[in-house]
């Protein structure tokens, strides 16, 4: 359980797939202009994440090692089009805003990426637990990425509108905008973790001195 | 050559599986495609033949559903394609369609394409026939999905679109250009947007900034539609 929850964090934290792996950045670059569009490209590619890892760790002992990169693009891609099918026919404006940046999951390494380096090694289970953390980390990343950029480029988050035109920075929404926004969220991540292994570090020096201070007294 | 045999029919295995999967999803989600579509083609109809007031058509005159839409056909052919134009990279499809407006005048909606950044860009508008002369009213955005999201697919800002909304014979004879494109500035004011548009210039860069080349694929498109009803006889 406890292994299980280990990899579920993993994902979202210290394996994030943008901010950390520095993987996935055209979808997450391209289509955060808005809240909405980073939830649904994160929905999408956590779908597909999720989908591939299941079947690729199922057939994992079917598949000769030397054509295994062909095979999982094949399934990768055979889920892709399914999304792009079913968002089509059920969330069809997402579907035209998303656009072209749908059949491009394909060749989202974050894909490739976990199905080579985690569903190829390991059971069901955990490769439905990797896939839904790295999933769950890329979709938060993109959500904040386009929550922060649509908030400070156009006043509104999510379509509710906070503070309309009057503050609005527009190179926010423009590319320039979303490597700057993306470049102050990843530092905001190290700055974070390094304050915690800092803090960690202090705690663990002082639990030394204390020990140490208890064994000159005795 | 035994491996190469083996590892070629295990990968065909694995590409007819999926393919199998995809032709059934394909096949349960062909009705909803379709059902969307339609909505959203229905729905583009209903707000280019309204103005600010609201409908300017008879409510009941408003098409539901295909066969409904299929009773108000004014042009159409079997290939799909009523016009096309080379000098546009543009095609206007069929069908168009006719209604009359409460105050008497006819009103044809004409589909059209051009191309856009990453692919088709496809709008469907609305002219206005006054005293003999055609004005194009309102436009709807029925395809961008190939555009760059935050860039291109603005396009389908209402801010945007209203931008190539009410423009008069005048500007479609002198052919349809955003101003990026046109040597003569315009200003930002209304009077100054509007004077522009009698010479066919539309104002688009101070509200799609980097995205010049979708813009110009609706001004392409509007400009096929132009010579779609030259070619009828319409403008002259």
């Amino acid at each position: 359980m406890a292994n299980s929850i280990q990899i579920l964090k993993k994902g979202i934290t210290e394996n994030n797939p943008v901010l950390i792996q520095a993987l996935g950045m055209c979808p997450a670059l391209a289509t955060t202009t808005s809240a909405i569009n980073g939830l649904g490209m994160g929905v999408a590619t956590m779908s597909v994440l999720v989908m591939s890892n299941v079947v690729i760790s199922m057939i994992r002992k079917l598949v000769p090692a030397k054509i295994r990169i062909p095979i999982f693009i094949i399934i990768i891609a055979g889920f892709v089009t399914m999304i792009d099918l079913l968002m089509h026919g059920f969330t069809y404006e997402l579907w035209k805003t998303l656009g072209i940046f749908i059949p491009l999951i394909v060749v989202n390494c974050v894909i490739l990426g976990r199905a080579e380096a985690f569903a190829s090694k390991n059971p069901v289970i955990p490769s439905i637990l990797d896939g839904l953390g790295i999933g769950i980390g890329f979709l938060l990343v993109l959500t904040a990425l386009g929550a922060v950029r649509e908030v400070f480029g156009n006043g509104t988050v999510f379509g509710l509108t906070l503070w309309g035109d009057a503050f609005n920075v527009f190179v926010i929404i423009l590319p320039p905008g979303a490597f700057i926004t993306l470049g102050l969220m990843a530092g905001l991540l190290n700055w974070i973790s390094i304050s915690r292994q800092e803090a960690a570090k202090l705690k663990e020096k002082a639990k030394k001195e204390q020990t140490a201070k208890k064994e000159g007294q005795s | 050559m035994g491996s190469y045999l083996r590892s070629g029919l295990i990968l065909m295995t694995f590409a007819l599986v999926v393919a199998l999967v995809l032709s059934g999803v394909y096949l349960l989600t062909l009705d909803p495609i379709a059902q969307a579509e339609l909505r959203e083609k229905l729905a583009a109809i209903k707000t280019i033949l309204s103005d600010d007031q609201g409908l300017m058509i008879n409510e009941s005159h408003v098409p539901q559903n295909m066969e409904e839409l299929d009773q108000r056909i004014w042009r159409s052919s079997d290939d799909g394609i009523l016009y096309e134009s080379t000098e546009h990279r543009g095609s206007v499809a069929s069908p168009v369609y006719a209604f009359d407006t409460l105050d008497g005048r006819k009103a044809l909606l004409i589909t059209a394409s051009s191309i856009g950044y990453g692919g088709d860009v496809t709008i469907i508008a609305s002219f206005l026939e006054t005293e003999g002369s055609w004005q194009l009213y309102r436009i709807e955005i029925l395809d961008f999905s190939q555009e760059t999201p935050g860039l291109g697919a603005k396009i389908s800002d209402q801010t945007i679109k209203s931008r190539f909304s009410e423009i008069p014979q005048s500007g479609l004879i002198s052919g349809v250009l955003v101003d990026q494109d046109s040597s003569s500035s315009v200003g930002r004011s209304e009077a100054q947007i509007r004077n522009a548009k009698q010479r066919g210039i539309i104002l688009t860069s101070d509200v799609m900034t980097g995205a010049t080349i979708t813009a110009r694929a609706v001004a392409n498109a509007i400009n096929t539609m132009t010579q779609f009803l030259t070619s009828e006889g319409k403008v002259r």
